[in-house]
């Protein structure tokens, strides 16, 4: 406990995000990026986030109801939490291997759904971890060094 | 205020009833320009006295020149219309689009990013890209306009032709937008501009209308096919190049969103992206004149009419081939963050954040911000104050007048109290 309270975030900011609305995906990344820009962190962290941020949104679109993402930027580090209402992830290794996917075929059919969502997040990110219960929802909490 | 609203990058402030323009953020894209009513903002182009400071000088109009005139306006009229002003000559762009689309496709067959190679035509993209995603500055395409490869190509060869001192050659370009007047102060790829200056199509629209009119036998000055003129609407230079993924866009707001997309991975497997501030591209610049819908099928006609098929030599592309490389090393311009280090810049966000939630969100413009959002951030930077809101200073004189009335109604101790009947 005594951990945390070094890395006590200096900035937090939550965003919600619908599950199925394709629509407006996309915009919690662009909003944590201009964050992390006015803060000025590096280029490389910013494209990184990016690119997580993204996935997890769109993991959050196609296979959830809604999801919270919270941002918590501390010094030399930061973390974005999200928190799904959902049919939560039977088998969370499988789910990491480049290629898995449950997504839905007309999902698919979009494009989305290449089961690249987690195997990319961890890609970009310094740390990645999974937790879930089916019928209930995920948690996935990723954070990077700044 | 208009100017205010439009502006893609929330440059411009309104302070005692005249436009600012924070520098750093605008792209020169013209969209002020384009809205303003009292035609207030005018782009720092040319004036037409430029050309009598040269010995010989020769104008160059944009591709997009020769749309600007009713369908049966052929560009050799065009070409021959503007001879006849003060211009000692009129150079046919459509010869350096020729060279240009003939090097970029060499260019992208030898490209391999995984990120799409972004096309620099349009100088405001390349602003934009400098300021708001230098993420992508890599991926900038590293090749000299056709205006800058026309400019070296009158100003050298025809000073070597005519005997003179490429300084008393005068090229001025003829432009539909203020960007690429803009370009020639601020060069993104040589570090000398062989242009020497920029006429806005609006300015000499009148006087070219009657030259044109007034036309008796011509010269041949045009000698180009329709490739260059191809290259003055979006995706008009893709039809050319013939590469697969190769996407247009237009319009600073839906580049902003596919530049948005490209960094965040929503959008992939573009090999090359032609991007256009201006909807409909250069002839919907905002210093041209013809409605841009109706101008596009005159572009389309006479591709059809001219043809796609390259008039230029391989020996003459080799020959201005040096024309094309760029020496300037463009670096990014990135917007300033909020605060002098993180710490400031995290606080600074906070505060912001927290006015922000104060304001009413209605976006009224009262406060010379054009949001509620850019205001509070003027505030954390120390552009305005907090009471330059109205709904704010409102706020403020209901709270002080309460407190004064509060005084109002103090009474002197010998009087009656208010309201009270009490007999003594």
């Amino acid at each position: 406990m005594t951990e945390q309270k070094q890395d006590e975030p200096l900035l937090e900011q939550v965003f919600t995000v619908e599950g199925g609305d394709f629509i407006h995906a996309g915009e919690v990344s662009s909003k944590i990026k201009k964050i992390l820009k006015e803060i000025g962190v590096s280029q490389d962290v910013i494209r990184r986030t990016a690119i997580a941020t993204y996935e997890a949104e769109m993991n959050v679109v196609c296979h959830a109801r809604r999801g919270i993402f919270r941002l918590a930027i501390a010094p030399g580090r930061l973390v974005i939490v999200v928190e799904d209402e959902g049919q939560g992830i039977e088998n969370i290794d499988l789910a990491m291997q480049e290629g898995f996917s449950t997504a839905s075929e007309q999902v698919r059919e979009m494009g989305f759904g290449a089961g690249m969502g987690l195997p990319n997040i961890k890609k970009n990110m310094d740390d990645l971890n999974v937790t879930s219960e089916v019928g209930k929802g995920t948690r996935v909490e990723m954070g990077i060094l700044t | 205020m208009r100017c205010m609203r439009v502006c893609p990058t929330e440059a411009i402030r309104i302070r005692e009833g005249k436009a600012v323009i924070l520098e750093d953020r605008c792209i020169d894209c013209g969209d002020c320009i384009r809205v303003c009513p009292e035609r207030a903002i005018r782009s720092v182009v040319g004036s037409y006295e430029d050309i009598s400071k040269f010995k010989y000088t020769v104008a160059i109009p944009s591709p997009s020149l020769y749309s600007q005139f009713g369908m049966s306006v052929s560009p050799n009229q065009i070409l021959n219309g503007l001879k006849g002003l003060a211009f000692d000559d009129a150079y046919d762009i459509g010869r350096a689009c020729e060279v240009y689309i003939t090097v970029l496709k060499e260019y992208l067959e030898s490209y391999s990013d995984n990120k799409p190679l972004i096309s620099t035509l349009c100088p405001s993209i390349v602003r934009l890209i400098q300021i708001r995603f230098p993420d992508f500055m890599n991926n900038l395409l590293s090749l000299e306009a056709p205006r800058g490869i026309a400019g070296s190509e009158v100003k050298l060869d025809k000073a070597k032709e005519l005997g003179l001192d490429p300084k008393e050659i005068g090229t001025i370009y003829i432009t539909p937008c203020p960007a690429k007047m803009m370009a020639l102060n601020q060069p993104q790829c040589k570090s000398e501009s062989n242009l020497d200056g920029a006429l806005a199509i609006s300015d000499i629209y009148g006087m070219l209308f009657s030259s044109i009119n007034k036309l008796g036998s011509m010269e041949e000055l045009h000698n180009s096919t329709g490739l260059g003129i191809s290259l003055s609407i979006p995706g008009g230079g893709i039809t050319c190049i013939n590469v697969d993924n190769a996407v247009a866009v237009d319009g600073i707001k839906n580049v902003m969103n596919v530049l948005d997309d490209l960094e965040h991975g929503k959008v992939t497997n573009i090999k090359y992206l032609e991007l256009w501030a201006c909807p409909g591209g250069c002839i919907g610049g905002p210093l041209a004149v013809e409605n841009p819908y109706i101008t596009k099928i005159k572009v389309i006609r006479l591709v059809q009419q001219l043809g796609r098929e390259r008039k230029i030599k391989d020996d003459e592309v080799n020959k201005l081939r040096e024309y094309l490389s760029c020496d300037v090393k463009l670096s990014s311009l990135p917007i300033k963050p909020l605060g002098r280090d993180a710490l400031d810049a995290i606080k600074k966000v906070k505060e912001r954040e927290s006015i922000i939630e104060s304001l009413p969100k209605i976006d009224c413009g009262a406060c010379g911000a054009p949001t509620c959002k850019a205001f509070a951030e003027d505030v954390v930077q120390g552009r305005a104050e907090i009471l330059d809101c109205v709904f704010k200073l409102q706020d403020k004189i209901v709270e002080s007048s309460q407190y004064a009335l509060s005084w109002a109604r103090r009474t002197p101790l010998s009087f009656r109290k208010r309201g009270k009947r009490t007999s003594t």
